[in-house]
């Protein structure tokens, strides 16, 4: 069964219907992906990081209104929680490669190549 | 106060003072050591006397306590509990152990005054007496064998105390791996019992083993050879006795508590302890009772050469232990406790008296270099004198009884009794020869050429009043079991040994086999003294006669030469080929192998980590595409 035969099905729930908060999650991933794939700043990279994990938040949160159950409002909190330890994680590391006074260019920064 | 109780505490006080001394910060003072290493093992012997009058205050069938402090182990229906027995028989070893090793620990305060390690002395002293009670009062096979161990732990290392002495070493090598073969029969003998029985608790096993192993029947056999391997390793039995006479390479008091009086003698209390297991296996008894005999007559005869005055009595303790393990084959057990005692008295006796003149002449222990020291030393000269007598078998002293007992009653023991009890009796002729040839070269003829430089000294009250204890010891204490009139010591033991036989020899008997052994005796005496009694003269020219004989003797049967042969260089050799021709190729070569594959892996996948970070990322997402792809078109 594809998504789109779900959406069908479910067509005569009121509201935004699912379809549009898919397309606006897979339009927010696109960008993020782009984001990674073409950045050199890591700050950038955290961003565009950032972007993914809400595209993947949205759909959750479409999906649980859409089934009526809270699991993946739930899942989008913890993905949250997650993703704010990332970005600590991530700073921390961008603030000690500048306090090394390295170039803050993530294909300069290979030197744990094998 | 419960006695078990009391057991504990003569076990735990020895262990507690090993403890404090090893652990102590720093050097402890020096009456510090002696204190500790002297107190625990006497109030030991208190505590054990305490036990000791207890029991003897109950009546016969009541003396036997056990005590089990918690489960040690709990493996599929096997329950072994730390646990303890009292009855006659561990009580009596509780005795000697904790009172001949007071007297002799207390000796050892003015011996080792000089020893710069004081501390370790005492300590592994303490060690050692913690491990022998473990041995002689638990309760079941398991902390038998933990004992076991452990006291051939406290010897290795105690004949290696002298560690800067590479002969030390060696000999506290040798005597541990020895130890350790016997230590594998015991564990195998445990297992069968535990795979017979389903426990290893004495009581039960000794209760179950009549109603459930034939007389003769294989396994019975099997387990008592199985633990007589142990024995005869720990009780230097042949052919496994070879370490013992290199075991005097440790202190003497070392050699006078753990390789004369306790540990191995460890050997006949197990085959006593169980004896109900002995009388199963006939043919086992018998192959034992052939073993002391041959012993004690080869270890008699190698004695006779000996030069080192601590080796002497090393052989002959071997040679009286022959005499235990003889009675004991026979089933004669509460004659061979009767020897044990009466050996752990007169034989600590000697070698105390062998450390005083060892102490007087400054660490010589060559009989060459001794010689007319009757006047110098003449306390150890009557000190001597009375160990030699004993040990000789002349009445009225304490050697006299138990090794008649011994002999008399093998005489009625069938004709297997009668070969072994013959084989006694030429044995007390050579026990006497030998140890009146050390008495006379050591304390008779002239002085040795040149006189003492410096002149020998007597030891001071602490060497000397233990001596003089053991002295009275050995001269009186025959006097417990007196045949035709009292029979205290296998009275006491009797609850202990429900296979004892009552074989008593008649009067006629053991007239005969007396006056037979004494006139030996005093032959051997006679001859040893026209042989040593006087200057060396006469004694060099029938060594020069009888040189053939002495050769052997001196190489000592060439035991040591053929396991030289046969074990130790086709060992070596095997070590070094296999160094030579396995080691390259089949140990390093798989590890080789191994390391050379994994540097061909990683080569090849090295390449992949370019360390650019968006790479990584598009190849994560290209890698998530393709699944999903694969996921969509496999619907």
């Amino acid at each position: 069964m594809t998504l789109t035969g779900i959406v069908d099905v479910h067509h005569q729930v009121t509201g935004v219907p699912l379809s549009w908060y898919l397309a606006l999650s897979g339009v927010l991933f696109l960008i993020g992906l782009l984001g990674v794939l073409t950045r050199r700043n890591p700050l950038l990279l955290l961003l565009a990081v950032e972007l993914m994990l809400n595209s993947a938040n949205i759909a959750l949160v479409g999906f649980s209104r859409y089934w009526n159950v809270s699991d993946g409002q739930i899942f989008a909190l913890v993905v949250m929680v997650v993703a704010a330890a990332e970005v600590v994680i991530g700073l921390g590391l961008i603030v000690a490669v500048y306090r090394q006074r390295l170039a803050l260019d993530v294909d300069a920064l290979s030197r744990l190549k094998g | 106060m419960v006695i078990t109780t009391l057991a504990w505490i003569v076990i735990g006080l020895p262990l507690g003072g090993a403890l404090l001394l090893s652990l102590w910060p720093g050097e402890p003072d020096r009456a510090l050591s002696r204190a500790v290493g002297v107190g625990t093992v006497a109030t030991g012997f208190v505590l054990s006397a305490i036990v000791f009058f207890d029991l003897l205050s109950r009546t016969p069938s009541h003396r036997h306590a056990v005590q089990t402090l918690w489960q040690w182990i709990n493996v599929d229906g096997l329950r072994i509990n730390l646990a303890i027995l009292v009855d006659p028989l561990s009580t009596m070893m509780m005795l000697i152990i904790t009172g001949v090793g007071a007297l002799i620990v207390w000796y050892s305060i003015e011996y080792m005054a000089e020893d710069r390690d004081y501390r370790r002395f005492f300590a592994e002293m303490n060690f050692f007496i913690f491990a022998m009670l473990l041995l002689v009062l638990a309760a079941n096979f398991f902390f038998l064998i933990v004992g076991w161990a452990l006291v051939g732990l406290a010897s290795y290392l105690l004949i290696g105390y002298y560690y800067d002495k590479p002969s030390a070493v060696a000999a506290a090598k040798k005597a541990f791996v020895i130890n350790v073969i016997g230590d594998v029969g015991l564990v195998l003998g445990a297992l069968l019992i535990a795979k017979t029985f389903g426990t290893l608790d004495y009581a039960s096993v000794f209760s179950q083993a009549p109603l459930r192993l034939g007389s003769g029947s294989f396994t019975a056999e099997m387990i008592c050879l199985l633990l007589f391997v142990g024995c005869a390793a720990k009780s230097a039995q042949i052919p496994l006795h070879t370490w013992l006479p290199d075991a005097m390479e440790g202190p003497t008091p070392v050699s006078a508590l753990i390789h004369a009086a306790t540990m191995v003698t460890a050997g006949v209390y197990l085959i006593v302890r169980c004896n109900v297991l002995y009388h199963l296996a006939p043919y086992v008894s018998d192959y034992i009772a052939v073993t002391g005999a041959v012993t004690l007559l080869i270890a008699a005869s190698i004695a006779i050469v000996q030069e080192d005055i601590k080796r002497v009595l090393a052989w002959s303790t071997v040679s009286q232990i022959g005499y235990m393990i003889m009675a004991a084959g026979l089933g004669l057990y509460s004659e061979a406790m009767f020897h044990l005692l009466m050996h752990a008295f007169f034989k600590a006796l000697l070698f105390l008296t062998a450390g005083i003149v060892i102490h007087a002449l400054a660490g010589e222990q060559s009989l060459n270099r001794m010689g007319g020291l009757h006047r110098l030393l003449t306390f150890a000269s009557f000190a001597m004198l009375i160990g030699c007598l004993a040990i000789s078998g002349i009445p009225p002293f304490s050697g006299f009884f138990s090794k008649d007992e011994i002999l008399s009653t093998a005489m009625a023991a069938g004709p297997l009794g009668v070969v072994c009890g013959t084989a006694g009796v030429i044995g007390a002729g050579m026990t006497a020869f030998y140890m009146f040839r050390m008495y006379f070269r050591a304390f008779g003829g002239p002085e040795r050429d040149g006189g003492y430089h410096p002149h020998p000294h007597m030891c001071g009250p602490a060497m000397a009043i233990p001596v003089g204890v053991l002295a009275v010891l050995a001269t009186v204490g025959g006097f417990i079991q007196v045949p035709g009139g009292w029979h205290l010591v296998t009275t006491w033991l009797a609850p202990s040994l429900p296979a004892q036989p009552s074989i008593d020899a008649s009067a006629t008997v053991q007239w005969i086999t007396s006056l037979v052994s004494i006139a030996l005796a005093a032959t051997g005496i006679a001859v040893a003294w026209w042989l040593f009694g006087a200057g060396p003269e006469r004694r060099l020219a029938y060594a020069d006669k009888l040189r053939g004989v002495r050769g052997v003797l001196l190489a000592q049967w060439g035991f040591d030469e053929v396991y030289e042969s046969v074990v130790i260089e086709p060992g070596r050799e095997l070590g070094d080929a296999a160094i030579r021709t396995a080691e390259p190729d089949l140990t390093q070569g798989i590890v080789a192998v191994a390391t050379g594959t994994a540097m061909v892996t990683a080569r090849g996948l090295h390449r992949m980590q370019s360390g650019l970070v968006r790479t990584y990322a598009f190849a994560m997402i290209a890698g998530a595409a393709v699944v999903g792809l694969i996921v969509v078109l496999a619907r």
